[in-house]
């Protein structure tokens, strides 16, 4: 299953039909927490990423896996971060967010799918590249005896406990206890959810890892996978592991809302949603293809890293989310 | 229950995340104590966020029914 299709396609579905069932939006779970005060998925999501903490160093430490931090641009992940949090507001949901409602059967989230893919592989591969490499190069730690990390020629992009030369797992625990701390210490909003935040929080948690192993360059993404899908349906390139994960993301989360009668072709009254979806579709994928991932690729995977780029990237993932949220509905 | 006739209806099916949550809210504030208002939608997300954070404006929840498939009515009482 190790970085085959077929491993991709398996992580794929239950990492969609999970999404469906824990609706994990970051979009959502960025904007409740500070508009609506209602910390639900916010803790959902910090639950996963508590979880994949110890659970890559763990891996890691057994040699199941190699942590590969990605690559610290700074400025591509100031400013990519930035777009791609007012992106996800326009698009009505973040990278994973509008990839799992497309098996929910919502119109607008496929084109902001579409134009996500587009502009994520312009900024990549194609013709937006040369203004990708205005960003510049990545800054890298030499690492004599790079240990858990997967090193290049010695190099080995930051981490808190690379750059501070900690060992990773003193890093990985404490950040996991203060995790666990606000988890379990402050208030949390109640809802009725199909999945409680916490049962949600450690099956992501554990996708994550099981994706890391079957992928074994990274853990779960969605940038990578929306540019294969294109790619290799339009040239003669193969489709890839994360190709097929996100195409799994899709069919997981169609098999989870026709079984618990959630599926229905969505299509908004109002003209606005799509110019919008087009708009933010195409701001988050070029984000998140200058930034060097999404919400998934840096916030859910990348933050248990504890990489510098990851967190950056996260921060103005967030900043941007917000900016926009008060830009459009937050001024009343 | 008896059937209680709501005084605003929003039509949010088909609206895209947010625009459920953040139009209930908005509608919620300028309403007066003891008028009903009647949020029909289709998003899943929305019919368990709607709920939980309805009283954060004085809404009292009366009821949540299915309507449809994967389609529900949520009547919200303000206090």
């Amino acid at each position: 299953m190790q970085g085959t299709l077929i491993g991709g396609l398996i992580v794929g579905l239950l990492f969609g039909f999970l999404l469906q069932r824990s609706r994990m939006c970051f979009n959502s779970a960025i904007r409740d927490v500070r508009y609506f005060k209602d910390n639900w998925l916010w803790k959902q999501g910090l639950m996963a990423i508590a979880v994949e903490t110890i659970g890559f160093q763990l891996m890691a430490a057994l040699g199941a896996i190699k942590l590969n931090p990605s690559a610290f641009i700074p400025a591509a992940q100031i400013v990519g971060g930035f777009a791609f949090g007012m992106g996800m507001v326009l698009a009505g949901g973040c990278a994973s967010g509008v990839t799992y409602r497309i098996g929910e059967g919502n119109a607008v989230a496929i084109i902001a799918a579409t134009f996500y893919a587009l502009f994520a592989g312009a900024a990549r591969n194609g013709k937006l590249k040369s203004i990708t490499a205005l960003f510049g190069k990545p800054i890298t730690v030499t690492m004599e005896n790079p240990g858990v990390y997967a090193a290049k020629d010695g190099q080995v992009a930051p981490t808190v406990a690379n750059l501070l030369g900690i060992d990773p797992w003193i890093v990985a625990i404490v950040f996991a206890l203060i995790i666990f701390a606000y988890l379990f210490f402050t208030k949390t909003s109640q809802r009725k959810a199909p999945m409680h935040w916490t049962v949600g929080g450690i099956l992501i948690g554990l996708v994550g890892m099981l994706g890391y192993w079957s992928q074994q360059t990274y853990s779960l993404g969605i940038t990578g996978g929306w540019i294969n899908l294109f790619t290799a349906t339009l040239t003669d390139a193969p489709y890839n592991w994360i190709g097929m994960e996100v195409f799994g993301i899709i069919i997981g989360a169609f098999i989870s809302a026709l079984i618990f009668k959630e599926f229905k072709i969505r299509f908004p009254k109002d003209p606005k949603a799509y110019a919008y979806a087009v708009i933010g579709g195409a701001l988050m994928g070029w984000g998140a293809g200058v930034a060097g991932g999404c919400n998934i690729g840096h916030f859910l995977s990348g933050v248990p890293h504890l990489a510098i780029s990851s967190l950056l990237a996260t921060a103005f993932f967030i900043l941007g989310n917000w900016f926009m949220y008060w830009l459009l509905y937050g001024r009343d | 229950m008896a059937e209680v006739k709501p005084d605003y209806t929003l039509d949010m099916r088909g609206e895209v995340c947010p625009v459920p949550d953040v139009e209930t809210r908005r509608k919620l504030k300028t309403m007066k104590s003891g008028e009903i208002l009647e949020v029909l939608i289709d998003y899943p997300l929305s019919k368990e966020r709607i709920p939980a954070n309805a009283p954060k404006e004085g809404g009292e929840v009366l009821s949540i029914e299915e309507t449809g498939p994967s389609e529900w009515r949520i009547v919200i009482k303000k206090k």
